[in-house]
């Protein structure tokens, strides 16, 4: 069964160009992150989901339901967290609870969704009042009412310390437990690997790469990081600097002190210690670690030299 | 179903606002000031019957036919631009509800916001007419106060259409800025300058037929018309005034109720309409 199913979907501001064909599939209990920079398309493609607006061309459908014409169904059936949400000034944040609850014909406990995101001390004040993360808290309490098959979340952590990101991790977890599908977007990596099954990279309005985190890894050559301490910092540093730079295999070298950071492939490593004593200087120390994913992410979405061959 | 659980939130949340407050408390004000002019007024005359229709005029008519208009607009125009720009439309069609309930739901929110102010108004002139004239007609208060909600409600409708149609409240604000002053300046004048052209005077015994019509057709006039057909009275109505003994229809003042729902499902309609097909 599939959650979300989009395909061909194009959708066009005026001369402006949001999504360009689009072709996404959300699997049924899956938690999905959909990552891009900002404006690549992501509230574009989620607006879209729940009939906010409506594609210029091409066929978006929810539970096998048609966004458009089922999009009651659809609400009924799925819980949302906004991005950047903006709440009822004048209303407490348990009246925010109890319209969602009355909305969706539901019978949950509003102060127990409120205990849940962790606001239930503030329940009886005015949404004005809250803060960004506060707003951010109880807009997820009203996304879990009525136990919904499909959570999207937009940006949810935008305004959330730490453990509150992480807080919001752990619901996710047990709302995917409990057999929803989260489909959730964000522009920060460190929160979709976390927790995602899948990831989906968008650029530009299309998505440039779709694949497990670890699939996601796999695709990329083995990037290494060397941080090579050297005695002292050779006569030539220049000379030097561009002379690893000009090793096969080197993306980037950066010196800090007597420390070099060089971004290479695995099978440069040997040339680049080699090439370092070649310039009368010893190594004192080195060390080297994968890429994290967050350089694969920079990777895939920026346009910096080196990273271009990663794009398909 | 859902139309109504979005006019009760609505309701809760704009009943809040100091704006409306502020309104309330001066309409509160002209109204009093209507009982006491009508007391001075009534010393004045000594027609039972005209005096007492005179005094409700005074006191609850003409406060509310200035203010519930300009009530019901500052009410309504941000109904629908004010949530789309501030984004909180997207928590509200993020639950299911339709469109269509979400208009239909703000126009009876506000109008209920509205209906509160009027009450509030009217009672304190209701005290200002027992303090200041010393008795009064229950049953034609009580008529005027339906009459009077009805009346806030196309003005509401005028307001929420407007702010469904726009994206910006800035916008609807303007729109309803243009449509006070269309029936407020810009009516009676235009119904003059036509009269002078088609018929070559301004000032005649009798005018035509079509000039009832005109100045029958417009919200504030259909109010009047609307009051005069629920207070049943023999007073100042424009029949009397030119001495004619045949109105047209739309002149008649049952038809006022006609013109006030036409008044008020046009730009409902035309919110609906547009609302349904935009993206937010």
């Amino acid at each position: 069964m599939t959650a979300i199913d989009i395909s061909g979907v194009t959708k066009r501001y005026g001369t402006e160009l949001a999504l360009d064909g689009l072709d996404l599939t959300v699997e049924s209990g899956d938690i999905y992150g959909f990552l891009g920079p900002n404006g690549a398309g992501k509230s574009t493609t989620i607006n879209l989901v729940l009939d906010f607006i409506r594609p210029t061309r091409g066929d978006v459908r929810v539970f096998d339901l048609d966004a458009r014409s089922d999009s009651l169904e659809i609400r009924k059936r799925t819980g949302i967290l906004p991005e950047g949400a903006t709440l009822y000034d004048r209303l407490t944040g348990r009246q925010h609870v109890e319209f969602a609850i009355e909305s969706k014909a539901a019978d949950d406990d509003p102060d127990e969704l409120l205990e849940r995101v962790g606001i239930a001390d503030a329940a009886g004040k005015k949404a004005g009042g809250y803060s960004k993360g506060m707003a951010q808290r109880l807009m997820l309490a009203t996304a879990l009412v009525g136990e919904p098959d499909l959570l999207i979340l937009d940006e949810p952590s935008t305004g959330l310390d730490p453990n509150g990101a992480r807080e919001m991790r752990e619901i996710i977890r047990e709302e995917n437990a409990r057999g929803a599908t989260i489909f959730f977007s964000s522009h920060v990596l460190g929160q979709v690997e976390a927790v995602c099954d899948r990831v989906g990279i968008l650029r530009d309005g299309h998505l440039i790469a779709e694949d497990t985190i670890d699939g996601l890894r796999d695709s990329m050559p083995t990037q290494t990081r060397l941080r090579v301490t050297l005695d002292r910092i050779p006569d030539d540093s220049a000379a030097a600097l561009a002379a690893i730079e000009s090793i096969d295999g080197v993306s980037s070298v950066e010196p800090e002190g007597r420390t070099l950071i060089v971004a290479c492939e695995d099978r440069a490593k040997t040339t680049v210690l080699r090439r370092i004593e070649e310039h009368g200087v010893s190594v004192e120390d080195f060390e080297t670690d994968d890429s994290s994913l967050e350089d694969l992410f920079v990777a895939y979405t920026s346009d910096a030299a080196g990273s271009a061959g990663v794009i398909q | 179903m859902s139309a109504i659980i979005v006019a009760k939130k609505d309701f809760r949340d704009a009943i809040r606002s100091r704006v409306l407050i502020g309104l309330t408390v001066l309409f509160a004000l002209f109204t009093v000031g209507g009982a006491a002019l009508a007391s001075w007024l009534s010393g004045l005359s000594d027609d039972a019957s005209a005096q007492s229709t005179i005094e409700l005029v005074l006191t609850l008519q003409a406060p509310a036919g200035f203010l519930v208009p300009i009530i019901a607009l500052i009410v309504g125009y941000g109904a629908i631009a004010g949530e789309r720009e501030s984004g909180s439309l997207k928590f509200l069609l993020g639950l299911p509800h339709r469109r269509r309930d979400v208009v239909l739901g703000k126009v009876l929110g506000r109008t209920g916001v509205v209906a509160v102010s009027i009450f509030v108004g009217f009672t304190i002139g209701l005290l200002g007419l027992f303090a200041f004239v010393g008795s009064v007609s229950l049953t034609d208060y009580v008529a005027f106060t339906a009459v009077t909600i009805l009346f806030g409600l196309v003005y509401v409708a005028i307001g929420v259409g407007l702010s469904a149609m726009t994206r910006s409240t800035t916008r609807a604000a303007v729109g309803a800025l243009c449509v006070v002053i269309l029936f407020k300046v810009i009516w009676g004048i235009v119904g003059t300058i036509l009269l002078y052209v088609i018929e070559g005077t301004f000032l005649m015994e009798s005018p035509p037929g079509w000039y009832f019509v005109y100045n029958a057709v417009s919200p504030d006039a259909a109010y009047g018309s609307a009051i005069g057909a629920v207070l049943n009275q023999s007073g100042p109505t424009v029949a009397s005034a030119y001495d004619i003994s045949t109105l047209p229809l739309v002149a008649e003042p049952w038809f006022g109720f006609v013109i006030l729902a036409v008044w008020a499902a046009v730009p409902i309609g035309l919110g609906l309409w547009r609302f349904d097909y935009v993206d937010l």
